[in-house]
């Protein structure tokens, strides 16, 4: 993949900012910064190597990082300037020194939704690769991980342990193993100390960067900052995954061929989580099998159901990730991954059941719910941008309702005009919103990617029909 | 006066235990030779003939530790692990040793051990560098990398387990999580530094 940061930069909106010294300054820095973690070589085995993401995601995240710093130095009073630029200086420091919260800085970049001006090949892939990546662990230190997690062996814990991993994690690797009482479960490990480390950063970060209240959205951008790192550590709590999993489970039945495998607390920790073992191909594998049309509409239709079932009861899969979907041989669909779940309160639920309303019964709300959902007051002179924003986002999200029949999604035209919103938004710095939104875009652009890429069509007619509660 | 061999091991082993306890209650730099003389029920010059000084003392309690280890280490090993790993159990196994005189090594392992990995024979700690590092020469030549190695190599190996020694002294993150991650990391740096990739994280990366 040949994108590079300067095209990406070129992508970003260009506004006024050229004229102020700061927001130069902060670009030239970041450029520099860029440019030095580009020239040092990750020789194998060197301390280099860890925590590191893929250059394009760390672009990403870098891009990112400049947009918001350019939208804050665009809005700010010029007696802030000083403690601003000082602070961010350490801010670009903490971020140069500490490599791996590129990857929290990835995370932004995720949750920020998608990238203007990428083709939409171009995204799905990312949306891949958009990950953090922990060193592997050999079995030695596995067995330290456990120990500190249960006082026990691994051996005496478990009937067989395979001391290879079969697959990485985002921030650990996976082991299969035997349950004493025979099931074959998948035991997810986590790098030791990894989550704190990702904690306190993320902490220092925000220490630095929450107090300069930048501009007029300041509070709401706040916010959505607060709510990426609330959903990084609850990511990293394997405990609270276990429970998300539990409650995900209880959702399907056998007649949906969706498989959510059980959870076991009593072999879990907050570092370690232990699931029933799925026996499946992921979606690149499953691809590569040449299955039929027929085939990919009917995991399409599933992954669909899925998504709208756990959205539904208000506990959204927001991580849509190809890695999360296993493609199992009797044609059901394994669902694993259950780290990033949100989880609704009442609050939530309101803003939820306004939009289906607006949605699928009575657009003329559609102002109403704006200013609940992105905090616009009815005079504020923006309301009329959002309100568009807000109508054209529907009508995406609406095509594969309005259109019978079975619904494309391997439509290139479709995925783009997503895209393509997504970057106006950006452009318009239409990014107030509720923080529920920002996982809540994420969620979006990773399952409509995810069906893009199987080329499934999609009775959508059907699963409404099915999925959408009767409040 | 004759003393026999049972008596002296007898009391050897009262004032390590006398000692050790001083060491957790009252701390490194509060207790004194006097004081654990006086705790073990000797004179203070009888002390003598057992310990020069309470740095010595400290580095026969981690002596003994390591001893321990080190045969634990050597009944554990399997042949197919990799030289990162053998090392990692190794020291792991020693500090594990350790664990309950964490507290006052942080202080006194800057004066049992000294930094340089030749050249040292007056520090307490002498004694056991010299067995560790025979013995991590012993797993790196069992792995293949044949000696004679340069002396930098040696010396990386030592700073690096120092600084590892030091780190989880202070360690207060639970299970001493953090030190695992510096001790993995730390390693790799070593084996990195022997030439060689031992190949592993080769499985399915794509797949998240
Ligand atoms: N229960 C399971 N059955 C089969 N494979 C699993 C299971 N759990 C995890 N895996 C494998 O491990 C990979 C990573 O697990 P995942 O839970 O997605 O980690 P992360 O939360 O870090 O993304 C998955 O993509 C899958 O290949
Ligand atoms: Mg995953």
């Amino acid at each position: 993949m040949d994108v590079n940061l300067s095209e990406l930069m070129a992508a970003l909106p260009d506004d006024d900012l050229s004229s102020t010294a700061n927001a130069a300054w902060a670009q030239e820095q970041l450029r520099e910064i860029l440019a030095d973690l580009a020239q040092r070589p990750a020789p194998a085995g060197s301390l280099h190597r860890l925590w590191t993401l893929s250059e394009l995601s760390a672009q990403i995240a870098l891009a990112y990082l400049a947009l918001w710093i350019r939208r804050w130095f665009s809005d700010a009073e010029a007696s802030k300037r000083r403690l601003m630029e000082t602070n961010l200086r350490v801010a670009l420091k903490t971020f140069h020194r500490l490599g791996y919260l590129r990857g929290a800085m990835t995370k932004l970049g995720q949750a920020a939704g998608n990238l203007p001006g990428i083709l939409p090949g171009q995204v799905a892939d990312t949306l891949d690769r958009l990950h953090f990546e922990a060193p592997p662990m050999h079995y030695a230190l596995i067995r330290e991980v456990v120990r500190n997690e249960f006082g026990k062996e691994s051996e005496e814990l478990f009937l067989s342990f395979e001391k290879e991993a079969f697959a990485a994690a985002s921030v650990g690797q996976v082991h299969r193993a035997r349950l004493k009482s025979g099931e074959r479960v998948a035991v997810k490990i986590q790098y030791p100390g990894i989550a704190r480390t990702i904690d306190a950063d993320f902490r220092n970060l925000s220490a630095l960067v929450l107090p300069l209240r930048l501009g007029k959205d300041w509070e709401s951008v706040k916010a959505q900052f607060e709510e990426v790192r609330r959903m990084l550590n609850q990511e990293v709590d394997y405990l609270q995954e276990a429970e998300s999993q539990r409650l995900a489970r209880e959702l399907f039945r056998p007649e949906d061929g969706i498989v959510v495998p059980r959870a076991y607390p009593e072999y879990s920790g907050k570092r370690v989580l232990t699931t029933d073992y799925v026996q499946g191909l992921h979606l690149q594998d499953y691809l590569a099998t040449n299955p039929t049309q027929a085939s990919r509409n009917a995991f399409g239709t599933k992954i669909y159901i899925s998504w709208m079932r756990m959205y539904y009861a208000f506990m959204p899969y927001v991580d849509p990730h190809p890695g999360n979907y296993l493609f199992l041989s009797d044609g059901s669909l394994g669902l694993i991954d259950f780290g990033c779940v949100q989880h609704y309160g009442p609050e939530e639920r309101e803003l939820v059941r306004m939009a289906d309303k607006m949605a699928y019964e009575d657009p003329s709300i559609i102002p109403e719910v704006v200013q609940r959902a992105c905090g616009v007051s009815a005079n504020d002179p923006e309301l009329e941008g959002y309100v568009r924003m807000m109508e054209e986002s529907l009508d995406w999200m609406m095509e594969p309702v309005r259109q019978p029949g079975a619904f494309d999604f391997g439509d290139e035209a479709h995925f783009q005009r997503g895209v393509d919103w997504f970057s106006r938004v950006v452009r318009k710095r239409h990014l107030r919103a509720h923080p529920m939104y920002v996982y809540w875009n994420r969620s979006v652009f990773g399952f409509k990617a995810l069906l893009y890429r199987l080329r499934a069509q999609v009775d959508v007619h059907a699963v409404v029909r099915q999925e959408r509660p009767g409040w | 006066m004759r003393i026999t061999a049972e008596a002296k091991s007898a009391t050897r082993l009262r004032i390590l235990q006398a000692a050790t306890s001083l060491f957790v209650s009252d701390g490194w730099q509060n207790t004194t030779t006097r004081g654990i003389a006086v705790a073990a029920g000797i004179a203070t010059g009888t002390l003598f003939n057992y310990f020069p000084t309470k740095e010595a003392i400290a580095a026969a309690l981690v002596a003994e530790a390591m001893e321990r280890a080190g045969e634990e280490f050597r009944a554990g090993r399997r042949e197919e692990v990799s030289l990162e790993a053998d090392l990692f159990s190794l020291i792991w196994s020693g500090l594990r040793h350790l664990r309950e005189f964490r507290k006052f090594l942080a202080p006194a392992s800057d004066t049992i051990f000294s930094p340089l990995a030749r050249q040292s024979p007056d520090s307490p700690g002498d004694a056991i560098r010299v067995d560790h590092l025979e013995l991590v020469e012993a797993i790196v030549t069992s792995h293949g990398f044949s000696a004679p190695r340069p002396a930098v190599t040696v010396q990386l190996y030592w700073t690096l387990y120092l600084g590892v020694f030091a780190y989880w002294a202070a360690d207060d993150s639970p299970g001493q999580e953090d030190t695992l991650a510096l001790l993995d990391q730390s390693l790799k740096l070593f084996v990195a530094s022997l030439g060689i990739d031992q190949g592993r994280g080769t499985y399915g990366r794509q797949s998240q």
